[in-house]
Parts: C-alpha cells; sequence; structure tokens
C-alpha cells in the first residue's frame, strides 16, 4: 500500500529546543494530485515540509517518497529522491540568467549553454511557463521569478513539488496562471503539496488536503470538492477550546492609549498592506488582532511601532501623534512591542543574555559616555527574577537560551519600564505549555494593571480566553469587531476567510 | 561556450564537510590557536628551507634574533607594528559594524597628502604643534578619501568594498601627480619628488627606530577597546553590528552608525598615513603606504574585528616582516622569505578558523547518524526554515528622515 502514495510523512516528531514543531503529524499524497496543506502559523507544515526536502532530520517518525522509505541527509537526497521545493524566499541567484539558475548545482560537467537554453525553453513551453532563459533573474516580476523556481525543480525531474504560499507573491492573474501550470504537472502524474493560507484558492486549485494543528494531523479530506469554505475555516482553527482556562474578568476600559486614524500601509514588496486602519485601544484591556496570516497583521505591527512608514492616516500613542516619531521616541513615551521574530528583531542572538536586557534601557544605564555594567547587570538580574527566566550564565549569548525563556527575557524587558500600551505579536507561538501559561499570566496581570495591550495571533482559542474585543483582520482591512464571549467561532471562522456574516 | 564545472567532493559517494561555528569560544583559546599556527608553519617553512639549500635552524635563529633580541631589534619590530596596528584598527572600526573597509591604503595616502599639505603651509609652527596638526589633518585626509564610499553606503547600499579599493589607486595617482606636478621639489636636481616634511616635525624618538607612533597607536587602541565595550556608543555599535533589525527596534539610526564606522575607518587609516610620514618617511611619495593599508585587512581579520587582537597582531606581523626581510642576508632570497611570511599568516589564520569553526562530515546511511553525535542542532527556538542570512546592515529607516 505504500506504493500508492507518492509522499507519505509518518507519525512525524520534531523538537526545536523548547518547542515542539512536530508532534506525530502525518501527510500522505496521491500521485497526480494537488494536495493542500492547511493549519495555523506554527501548525507545524513548514517543518513538515522541510523534513521532506531533507532540511531536518525528524526525531521520529517515516519518510517515503515514490513507495520508499527514505533517509534525507540533506537537502540533496532529497532532490535526487526526486523532491522540488519552491520556498517563499526564493533561492536564485539574481546576476545569473534563468537558464544559468535552473540548472545551478545540477549542471553537467560540461555547459553547453545552447543546448541548456534550448531545453528550458522546451520545458516552459510544455507547462505554460513562459520564460526568457537569457534573461537576469533580477530583471525579472515576482511571479516570472516563481516560474522559474518551478523549472528549476522540473529541470531536476520532481516527482513531487512542493510549493510553500506560493501566491503570496502574485497578481491574481498570476495565480490562476500557476493554478493551471500546477493542474498540468498533476495531470502527468507529478503530485503538489500546496502550502496556502488562501481558503478560497486551495478550494479552486486542490484535489486533497490535510490539516494539522499543534503539530498534529487534525483532518485529511480525500476530496476537497465536498467540503466548503466555512469548514475548512473551521478545521484549520479547531471546533472546541484550546484549554486556556477561563477568561479573566473584563475590567472597565480606562482613557484612550492608542488610536490609529486611517492608517495605510505598504508591504516589503510595495503592494498594500493595510488600508485605511481605524481602531483605538483603551487601558485595562486587550484587543485581540485575529486572521489567518499575511493579512496585514505583522505591517500592523510594524506601523504602530515605527518600523513601518504608514502611506497614510496617523498613529498616537497617549493622545500624541508619533506617526513620524522614531520607535525609540514611542517606547520612551509608554508603547512597548514584543515583535514576531523574537530572533533576529526583538533580541540580538549573539549579544549577551544582559546586552539583549539593556536593548531598551541601556541609555538609562549610563554614566556619561559610559554604559554602566554593574547597573546593566542589576537591571538584567532584576528582569530575570521577576520574570522567571532560566538564563544561565548572564554573559553567554542570548541564543543558547530556549524559547520560553527567550519569550520571558524579551517581555520582561518591554515591561520593566512600565508602559501604558503593549502591542504582542504572536507572543506564544511555538512555547510549550508552561511557556504560554506564562506568558498569558504576565499579560492578564498587565491588563489588570491598566496597560492596554494588542494581541496579534493566529491563535483562535489563545484569543478567545484573553480578549475582550476582537477584530478580524483580512487583505489588510479590520472587517469587522466581535465580542469573544457571544460570537460563535464558526462566525469568527467565516469572517477570517473574507466571509463576514452580518 | 563551455565551461567547467568541478565538484571536488562528489568523489566522496556523499560525504560532505560542513563548517559549524563553535558554541562559547573562550578569548584564550584564539591566543593559543594563533600561535600554534604559527608554529606549524615554521614547521612546515623547514620543508621550505631545506629544499632552497638554506639551514633552517640558522634562519629560524635570524629571524627570531632580528625581530626580538635586544632594543634595536624590537625598536624595528614596533617600527613595522605601529602602521600595522593603525590600518588593521581601521579596518577592524568598519569591520565591527560588518563593514569592509579594503581602501585603508588609499585613506594612509590621503591622510599623508593632507598633513604634508598642512606642513607646507604652516612649516614655521614649533615642533610639537604641528605634529599635533598634522596628525589631525592626517584624520581629516582619510575621512575626505572614505565621505563618499560611506555616504553611498549609507544612503544607496551601495558597496563599500568597491569604491574604498578604487579610491586607493585614485589617492597613489594624486601622490603621482603632485610629485611630477605642483608639489614637485625645486632643488631636487629634476628628480620628481615632493620636498621633504619640517625637520621639527619628525616625531619623537623612543629608543632605536622606534617613535611615539607607537604610543599614538596604542593609546588609539585603548581608546577604541574602551568605546566599543564600554560606552552606550559602542554598545549601539555591536548591535547594529550584530543584529540590525534589533538595533532599528531599539531607536538606533543604523544610517549614521553605518556613516560614523566607515568615517571612523577612513579616519583611522588617514592617522596612519600621518603618522607613516612624520615618523618613518622623509617626503610624501607614491610607496609610503608600502602595503600596510592592504595588510590591516590580514590584522583585522586574525584579530576577529576587536580592538585588543589589533594589537597582538600587528606586533606579531611586523615581528615576521622584520624577521623575514633579515633572513635575506643569509643569502634567502626575497621570494623564499615571502613564501615563509606568507606561511606563518597563512597558518595563524587557518588555525584561528579551525578554533572558531569545526568540520563536520555529514555522511550518507541511516536514520540519525550525525557524524559527531554530541553536536546539537543548532539553536532553532522557531520552526521556520533556516535561509542564507544576508549580513546587510543597512536597511532603510523608515521614520528616520521625517525626525
Amino acid at each position: 500500500m505504500n506504493a500508492d502514495y507518492a509522499v507519505w510523512l509518518r507519525g512525524i516528531e520534531k523538537q526545536f529546543p523548547g518547542v515542539i514543531a512536530c508532534a506525530g503529524a502525518d501527510l500522505r499524497v496521491r500521485p497526480g494530485t494537488i494536495h493542500a496543506l492547511l493549519g495555523e502559523n506554527g501548525a507545524g507544515k513548514t517543518t513538515m515540509v522541510n523534513v521532506l526536502a531533507g532540511v531536518y532530520r525528524p526525531d521520529g517518525g517515516e519518510v517515503w517518497v515514490d513507495g520508499q522509505r527514505r533517509f534525507f541527509q540533506s537537502p540533496a537526497d532529497a532532490i535526487a529522491a526526486g523532491v522540488g521545493m519552491v520556498y517563499q524566499e526564493f533561492r536564485l541567484v539574481p546576476t545569473l540568467t534563468v537558464a544559468e539558475n535552473i540548472v545551478l548545482g545540477s549542471a553537467p560537467r560540461l555547459l553547453r549553454s545552447a543546448e541548456i537554453e534550448q531545453r528550458v525553453a522546451e520545458l516552459s513551453a510544455a507547462y505554460g511557463m513562459a520564460a526568457d532563459p537569457n534573461r537576469p533573474v533580477w530583471q525579472l516580476s515576482m511571479g516570472e521569478r516563481q516560474r522559474v523556481e518551478i523549472l528549476k525543480a522540473l529541470w531536476r525531474n520532481a516527482s513531487v513539488l512542493v510549493m510553500d504560499e506560493p501566491t503570496a507573491v502574485l497578481t491574481p492573474g498570476e495565480a490562476a496562471e500557476l493554478g493551471v501550470a500546477l493542474r498540468a504537472m498533476a495531470e502527468e502524474g507529478r503530485s503538489v503539496i500546496y502550502i496556502s493560507h488562501k481558503l478560497d484558492q486551495v478550494v479552486a486549485f486542490c484535489d486533497e488536503a490535510t490539516v494539522l494543528r499543534h503539530g498534529k494531523t487534525v483532518a485529511t479530506i480525500d476530496d476537497l470538492e465536498d467540503v466548503d469554505l466555512t469548514s475548512l475555516a473551521e478545521m484549520m482553527v479547531g471546533a472546541a477550546g484550546g484549554g486556556y482556562g477561563q477568561r479573566p474578568p473584563a475590567l472597565e476600559p480606562g482613557p484612550e492609549v492608542l488610536s490609529l486614524r486611517g492608517v495605510s500601509a505598504l508591504n516589503d514588496r510595495g503592494l498594500p498592506a493595510l488600508s485605511d486602519i481605524d481602531m483605538t485601544v483603551c487601558s485595562s484591556e486587550i484587543v485581540g488582532i485575529v486572521g489567518v496570516s499575511g493579512n496585514g497583521q505583522k505591517e500592523l505591527a510594524e506601523v504602530v511601532n515605527g518600523l513601518r512608514r504608514p502611506t497614510q492616516g496617523r498613529v498616537m500613542v497617549k493622545g500624541q501623534d508619533v506617526t513620524d516619531a522614531p520607535p525609540g521616541d514611542r517606547y520612551r513615551l509608554g508603547l512597548a512591542y514584543v515583535p514576531e521574530d523574537r530572533l533576529g528583531v526583538g533580541l540580538a542572538p549573539k549579544m549577551s543574555v544582559v546586552d539583549n536586557a539593556v536593548v531598551r534601557s541601556y541609555r538609562s544605564q549610563r554614566r556619561g559616555l559610559m554604559l554602566v555594567m554593574d547597573k546593566c547587570i542589576k537591571f538584567c538580574q532584576d528582569l530575570v527574577e521577576r520574570f522567571g527566566v532560566r538564563a544561565g550564565r548572564l554573559h553567554d549569548p542570548v541564543a543558547g537560551l530556549s524559547g520560553g525563556n527567550l519569550q520571558r527575557l524579551l517581555l520582561g524587558r518591554e515591561l520593566a519600564e512600565r508602559p501604558a500600551v503593549l502591542v504582542a505579536a504572536q507572543p506564544t507561538r511555538g512555547l510549550d505549555v508552561q511557556g504560554v501559561a506564562a506568558i498569558h499570566g504576565h499579560l492578564v496581570a498587565q491588563r489588570n494593571d491598566g496597560v492596554g495591550i494588542v494581541l496579534i495571533s493566529e491563535d483562535l482559542d489563545e484569543l478567545l480566553a484573553l480578549s475582550d474585543r476582537l477584530l478580524v483582520m483580512y487583505e489588510g482591512r479590520v472587517v469587522v469587531e466581535y465580542t469573544p464571549d457571544v460570537t460563535p467561532r464558526t462566525v469568527i471562522g467565516e469572517a477570517m476567510a473574507g466571509q463576514v456574516r452580518a | 561556450m563551455i565551461r567547467i564545472v568541478w565538484r571536488p567532493f562528489q568523489a566522496l559517494a556523499g560525504n560532505r564537510p560542513v563548517l559549524a561555528r563553535r558554541e562559547n569560544v573562550v578569548p584564550a583559546t584564539q591566543a593559543v590557536a594563533f600561535l600554534l599556527g604559527i608554529v606549524v608553519a615554521l614547521i612546515l617553512g623547514v620543508i621550505l628551507l631545506w629544499t632552497s639549500g638554506h639551514s633552517p635552524a640558522e634562519v629560524y635563529e635570524r629571524m627570531f634574533d632580528s625581530a626580538f633580541m635586544g632594543t634595536d631589534s624590537l625598536s624595528r619590530t614596533l617600527e613595522r607594528a605601529t602602521p600595522l596596528a593603525l590600518t588593521g584598527l581601521s579596518v577592524a572600526v568598519a569591520g565591527s559594524m560588518g563593514l569592509w573597509n579594503i581602501g585603508a591604503e588609499g585613506q594612509m595616502m590621503a591622510g599623508a597628502i593632507v598633513a604634508t599639505g598642512v606642513a607646507m603651509m604652516a612649516d614655521g609652527l614649533s615642533g610639537p604643534l604641528l605634529i599635533a596638526l598634522m596628525m589631525v589633518s592626517g584624520i581629516v585626509g582619510g575621512m575626505v578619501l572614505m565621505l563618499g564610499p560611506a555616504l553611498a553606503r549609507s544612503h544607496l547600499r551601495v558597496s563599500e568594498i568597491i569604491t574604498t579599493l578604487m579610491l586607493v589607486y585614485v589617492a597613489i595617482r594624486v601622490v603621482e601627480w603632485l610629485e611630477t606636478g605642483p608639489w614637485k621639489d625645486p632643488e631636487s636636481f629634476g628628480f620628481a619628488v615632493i620636498e621633504p616634511v619640517p625637520e621639527q616635525a619628525a616625531l619623537p624618538g623612543l629608543f632605536g627606530r622606534a617613535n611615539i607612533g607607537v604610543l599614538i597607536a596604542l593609546g588609539l587602541l585603548l581608546v577604541f577597546w574602551l568605546a566599543v565595550s564600554r560606552t552606550a556608543w559602542g554598545y549601539e555599535l555591536r548591535l547594529a553590528g550584530s543584529s540590525p533589525d534589533t538595533a532599528r527596534y531599539a531607536g538606533v539610526s543604523l544610517r549614521r552608525k553605518v556613516l560614523t564606522a566607515l568615517l571612523l575607518s577612513g579616519g583611522i587609516a588617514g592617522l596612519a598615513g600621518a603618522v607613516q610620514l612624520t615618523g618613518s618617511a622623509v617626503r610624501l611619495e607614491s610607496g609610503l603606504s608600502n602595503g600596510y593599508g592592504f595588510a590591516g585587512i590580514i590584522v583585522a581579520a586574525l584579530a576577529l574585528m576587536r580592538p585588543s587582537g589589533v594589537a597582538v597582531v600587528a606586533f606579531v606581523f611586523g615581528a615576521v616582516q622584520v624577521g623575514g626581510q633579515s633572513i635575506q642576508t643569509l643569502g634567502v632570497s626575497s621570494a623564499i622569505s615571502d613564501i615563509l611570511q606568507a606561511m606563518i599568516l597563512f597558518g595563524a589564520l587557518v588555525a584561528v578558523v579551525f578554533f572558531n569553526y569545526r568540520v563536520r562530515w555529514t555522511g550518507p546511511g541511516g536514520g540519525s547518524s550525525s557524524a559527531d553525535p554530541a553536536e546539537p542542532d543548532p539553536v532553532e527556538p522557531d520552526p521556520v526554515e533556516p535561509g542564507p542570512v544576508e549580513p546587510d546592515p543597512v536597511e532603510p529607516d523608515p521614520v528616520e528622515g521625517a525626525a
């Protein structure tokens, strides 16, 4: 029966320090089908396909490709076994031509350019993916670059093509073309694994689906024609509560501490990411931002914190206009931020625990020009104690801490100087149960203490358990506001998929 | 068009070497590695000397004696080490921000040009005053040559590697033009040379051939070590260099940090030029920088971009140069001497790399057979796929311009 599947990932387990990414997840893909892999961010999708692509070695479980058990040691082994990966961030050399990129890494010893270019041209014609082999990649649009990535996989004769969020960079027209090309590949007997949050496209392009939640497979759908958008959304967000305990009783909201008026912004690719956002956060309340990933949540957090410039609108903290203020000024005004990317934005991985603890407050640890090390260490020790960070030696690089402790340190640092507003983006993603409980405890305690909190999360259970108000974001807009206690989760799930029920 | 693609490790049946960074490297081990590399190179050098018909014992003894034994030898080593320490520091300051100043050679020249010009105009001043003025003008000269590359880097993200390198040749050509044209010494009997710097501008000697340039270099290294490790400014620099996004989030202006790091780097190299001009050279000439600027890149790399390391490496580098030259009096050809010097530096560099990285062989075969079972998985707190890290500290600051 193994031969029935082009790909069979069986009981995959994968753990990272402090994080369980996959806890026995399964994925079965039949040959000649387009298979959607669904789930919230952090559900384990990327880890699963990275196991398939040989990037990670699983801690447990089996990898079968084309009916054979495989033990991939590296991506090269996976490529040799016929697995082709198209990452969201393209891995192309901008200065090389299309043909050179396609053969890169799998070139014959002697490169005959004319011959290669002709074969590339044939390949692109066969799948209706126009690509001029002679053009350098830097001249191409995002859609064209994606075609080059796909052609690269086809050049290596991939029998399984993995596409991670393929349409995120495409215009609607390009997305439709991609659908046609993928179908052509499936009809040849190749399989496609398609990761996406855009449920309408999933339903339009794919034959079957697997839904992951918290590192486990929660649903397999053999025929997507049998299900509708709403039930897919439900499967993704889960039907029952996530066991986060009782909602803390709501408080009377205090004065307005953060407000956005008509804010619009672009994403990194220069496409509209936020349009005309109006929102207000008062002290002593938690405002949950819900939405499937990529609907503007990241850009919203960045605009509020001064890391992204809005194209329109104003941002106010405690009634003061901070639209043009740099991030440091906003922090001093009382705006704290726990960014989604903990190591990289929130913390500097190679620097010590102490250095990271004072990222926000080093200006007040000075005497003259000098940074007073004793004060920094004292500040750091206080943080470590108050927020229960198990930090080891304070002068070691912070990257050695586990995920939960990194987040405790980061949250503690942001709360150390009693902010008025806290923006927390995915604060519990990837943490273990204890870590999640600790972070939730701190958030609720801060709210009770009068802090206004914006909680951005893709875990609906978390938002339902903590938020006093819930704003649904879809395609860069706040489409609707719900009260968590009274709104059925299915209604919220539909709104996340863009279907607001009046 | 036919191109040959060479794949060296394919024959090893899927075994691939991977360089993995060692965690928690104790700074002292760097020094051990450095010395060990030199010893290994000296042992390999025995073969070189034997095959070229020299007695290794005699050659090494001469090298050691002429570099270290006696005040005269030591002073020669210090004389060499001074410009190397300054250019090494210059490259290291930029390097701590992830930037590469490849053009310290040119900035040295620019510093020497401006210092010479100032000396011509102010040759009536007393010694200390003139020297101080020339040092400052050296710094200014280096900064001026760096201004273009620094602004292009901070505002337009133009690679500083290319621009600083190209300006080296511009600076050298300017000196050649001054030699033959505007600054040609009328009393040079037709030779194309610039008149010597005023006598009172010569740096006071310490002992032997060493002058107070040594103290200038040491003082500057100390200042920078303190500034980088102990000041808020240095903290911002380290933060911006090691994690630009975190720095931006902390409210540090990356543009300004890139600009200051590069300008300081240029200024220090310019000072090296002024020190060389007033310390060891007689006059400004196209050979004044003598490769010290380029050697500074090696010094900084061996010192892992740390000011404290620069001092040690520059001293050893100076000794290798002095020793390498001295063995030519034993009949060792300059080519063999150069090879020997290169081997010693190469040995040190290789050793430092291997003390910071380990080679891991990934092999084919069963499940979780890692070549080194003790090796933990790379720290990956978020289960995101690892991508190549773009070592690019300059992101556009969205709100900075308006602030």
